[in-house]
């Protein structure tokens, strides 16, 4: 972990600027659904981003949640497209969590090096993330497993070489890698209301598959990825509700109406501020929770779930808020107020929203 | 913590362990045992609180004659000459052992008016109050607010004249903490009705028992008097007890508000804290059968990720300040949400505690929490009314434009 912070503010300076060059609107638009490859290498090779926070054992540089937060916040800041999330947060969390070295030191050199584009495939048609909603289902074969099932809400599950599936043996929940090319295995990509992040349903009919870690141990695996997830989604959310904030407050001090910046009105100014409240506690969870995971604190559970529910909040209240004091051109499909909007519902409601949020938070108080 | 801080914090330890003890561990919460109150403002009777004043006195006393009833003050006045960072490491410390609570001379006095007098005072006051002030003999209250001057204290109409090389100050002053204890005060006083209202406006040291101030005790919403008015009637003030120039008093208060102690750490201990810890608060739902109901238990969730989002705030702010970076807009925020979250949780709490609420059924922990209910309003209200709070926020951290108005370019004395 780096100690300070010059340095994180000089990763962040370092991402920002190459995100403004690579990441502009209309590449954000450009790239519906999928993501620009020459920017992921580029990515990978100028900034090392994928193995940034990935331990120097298995090919990355041995850096902490704190880094991979700020990095995070400015993706999310610029709606960057790419299967980033999936691989570095989903796919390479879950191997760690797994405890599986061997997996791990096959399939994470590739993912740090960016060579590997990876995704988790854990939820259903239900969207759940509750290990006892797993139905897909792994059988024993002469030479390995094969899977047979359907995987829904997939990230980036059309473009991913490597897709890691929680499915579900006589030992319960277990965590299986498939390769894209697999037979049996076919992807199809789901109208999303957010196109900058793609998501996909994956259909197995006995597909191959290796067993990672021990068996039966999927449901703890899920969890421990899920809190991760929260922090890292918490770090997209606040970049992003950051970002809303900026272009509301630059837009009230410029646009004029009755004679005067809409900015110099209370109703609007107070708007702004409730927003910057918003923005300040999101930033502070996201930034608190990534700090804990760093320090592998006992209080990480609680923080993380705070960050999950105080950043998802924040998003969508400043995306819609940002859509009202633009006023009209605000609501144009030409704005970018819309996208913001789309991503923060849809970040929102990936983990499931509200309706399982509040309960985890609870849960992880001992409530 | 860097070695010059460390060594700091063990001789504070030496001090501390020397002369108070540890605070007990905190007992293992057990519904319907010890104290159901949940006092925000003081509630005690008047020989209690006259008690706990001579205790607060005597431990500033007792901090200033061993280094630090004054950590970041100059050493020609009596202060340690330290930095602000040393003052937080010492609170710190300091909290987790049993000593008095020290408001009552510490946050208006030794916050915000000791650092004015050090910036703006003339020689003689500064010799004759600020050694007094931290070794805990005088109180000092600040005498700001009117009833015609509340968010827009610029608006303040108390006068001062000249006359004979002293001044004559007559006008009335509201909402003033600790003035029944105090010996001095820091009055804002108009001096010049025809300047534009910043302009025309002077600070002074009023000493509290000169003929012609008359302290009344004001009694607010929740049947207690936390506050005063204050009305001066043909008070004489030596001109030595002028701060700052003549008709300069707005820089003079601006200092005065800009050392409002930082709320740092300010959720973190006493009793409401306690009260509205995830414990305390689950406890209240499983002794009142709602332990359950969906609806509250969601309120209880968005509740508490906001008093921990807060926290988290408060805390990114405290570490700022000790690695000596200057925080940002945080312990605004912090305040901000601090009055939203405590107001959210008294209604919370009401929800779950239904009629017996309303009407006191002797049950222990339930009516107790009327107290606190009734106190709420004040919190978006003192210190800053919450529409200011964030008309600042608008206009200092995100740079939006201030509400036109003649007001701050007419004389004073033709404003509506």
């Amino acid at each position: 972990m780096t100690d300070g912070k010059e340095e994180l503010d000089e990763l962040r300076e370092a991402v920002r600027e190459f995100l403004a060059a690579k990441s502009t609107e209309s590449a954000v638009r450009a790239s519906q659904p999928r993501y620009d490859h020459a920017m992921w290498d580029q990515m990978a090779r100028q900034l090392r981003l994928p193995g940034l926070s990935l331990p120097s054992d298995y090919g990355g540089d041995g850096f902490g949640l704190t880094e991979l937060e700020v990095v995070l916040e400015e993706m999310g800041a610029a709606l960057l497209c790419s299967p980033f999330f999936a691989t570095v947060v989903l796919a390479a969390r879950a191997l760690l969590a797994s405890a599986d070295e061997a997996a791990c030191a096959r399939f994470m050199p590739g993912i740090a090096a960016g060579q590997t584009i990876a995704t988790l495939a854990a939820a259903e048609g239900h969207a759940s993330w509750d290990p006892a909603m797993v139905a897909a289902r792994a059988q024993r074969t002469p030479d390995g497993w094969a899977l047979t099932g359907k995987k829904s809400f997939v990230l980036d599950g059309t473009v991913a070489d490597l897709v890691l599936v929680v499915a579900r043996s006589t030992a319960g929940p277990s965590l299986f890698a498939v390769d894209r090319e697999a037979p049996g295995l076919r992807a199809e990509p789901m109208t999303t209301l957010d196109p900058t992040r793609p998501m996909a349903t994956l259909t197995f009919h006995q597909v191959p598959a290796v067993l990672i870690g021990a068996e039966g141990q999927g449901g703890r695996l899920m969890s421990q990825v899920l809190d991760l997830a929260c922090v890292a989604l918490a770090a997209e959310q606040a970049g992003g509700a950051r970002r809303c904030l900026e272009m509301s407050a630059g837009y009230a001090g410029t646009r004029f109406q009755f004679g005067r910046p809409i900015g110099s009105f209370q109703a609007v100014k107070h708007k702004c501020a409730d927003m910057l409240v918003r923005v300040e506690l999101a930033e502070a969870t996201a930034r608190e929770a990534a700090r804990l995971a760093d320090k592998a604190a006992p209080e990480f559970g609680v923080a993380a779930a705070t960050a999950h529910i105080c950043c998802s909040q924040a998003y969508l209240f400043a995306a819609t808020e940002n859509i009202q004091v633009h006023g009209g051109i605000g609501f144009t499909w030409e704005h970018p107020a819309h996208l913001y909007f789309r991503r923060a519902k849809s970040s929102e409601l990936l983990f499931g929203g509200p309706a399982v949020y509040h309960e985890r938070l609870l849960d992880r108080l001992g409530i | 913590m860097p070695e010059y801080l460390q060594q700091f914090a063990r001789q504070a330890r030496e001090f501390l362990g020397a002369h108070a003890a540890r605070a007990a561990e905190r007992a293992d919460f057990r519904w319907g045992e010890g104290d159901d109150r949940v006092p925000y403002f003081g509630a005690d009777p008047p020989e209690v609180e006259a008690r706990k004043l001579r205790a607060a006195r005597d431990w500033q006393r007792t901090r200033y004659e061993h280094g630090f009833g004054w950590i970041s003050g100059p050493p020609e006045h009596g202060g340690r000459g330290l930095t602000p960072v040393h003052e937080l490491v010492y609170d710190r410390l300091e909290s987790e052992y049993d000593v008095p609570d020290t408001g009552t001379l510490s946050v208006i006095g030794l916050g915000m008016i000791g650092p004015t007098i050090l910036a703006h005072g003339q020689q003689a006051i500064k010799d004759r109050y600020l050694q007094a002030m931290y070794r805990g003999d005088v109180i000092a209250c600040q005498l700001f607010s009117e009833p015609d001057a509340g968010s827009d204290l610029a608006g303040l109409r108390t006068r001062a004249v000249a006359s004979e090389g002293r001044w004559i100050l007559d006008g009335q002053k509201v909402w003033t903490s600790v003035a029944q204890h105090s010996q001095i005060g820091m009055a804002l006083c108009r001096t010049d009705p025809d300047a534009p209202k910043h302009k025309g406006i002077t600070a002074f040291l009023v000493d509290m028992g000169a003929p012609g101030v008359e302290v009344r005790p004001l009694r607010q919403m929740t049947g207690g008097s936390d506050f005063n008015e204050v009305f001066l009637s043909g008070v004489r003030v030596p001109d030595d007890h002028r701060l700052g120039e003549v008709n300069g008093g707005w820089r003079v208060a601006l200092t005065t508000l800009m050392n409002e102690r930082a709320t740092v750490g300010s959720e973190g201990g006493g009793p409401v804290a306690e009260a509205l810890s995830p414990e305390r608060l689950s406890a209240l739902m499983r002794a009142t059968w709602t332990w359950d109901d969906r609806a509250l238990r969601r309120d209880l969730s968005e509740l508490l990720a906001d008093m921990m989002a807060t926290g988290y705030l408060n805390a990114r702010a405290f570490r700022q300040m000790q690695a000596g970076v200057t925080p940002g807009p945080e312990m605004s925020v912090a305040k901000l949400m601090y009055a939203q979250n405590l107001t959210r949780a008294a209604h919370f709490v009401s929800r779950v505690l239904g009629p017996r609420i309303i009407a006191d059924t002797g049950e222990w922990g339930t009516y107790a929490w009327a107290e606190l209910l009734l106190a709420t309003p004040a919190l978006r209200i003192l210190g800053g009314t919450e529409e200011i709070m964030k008309n600042i926020l608008a206009e200092r951290v995100l740079g939006l434009p201030k509400e036109p108005g003649v007001d701050t370019t007419s004389p004073f004395r033709e404003l509506p």
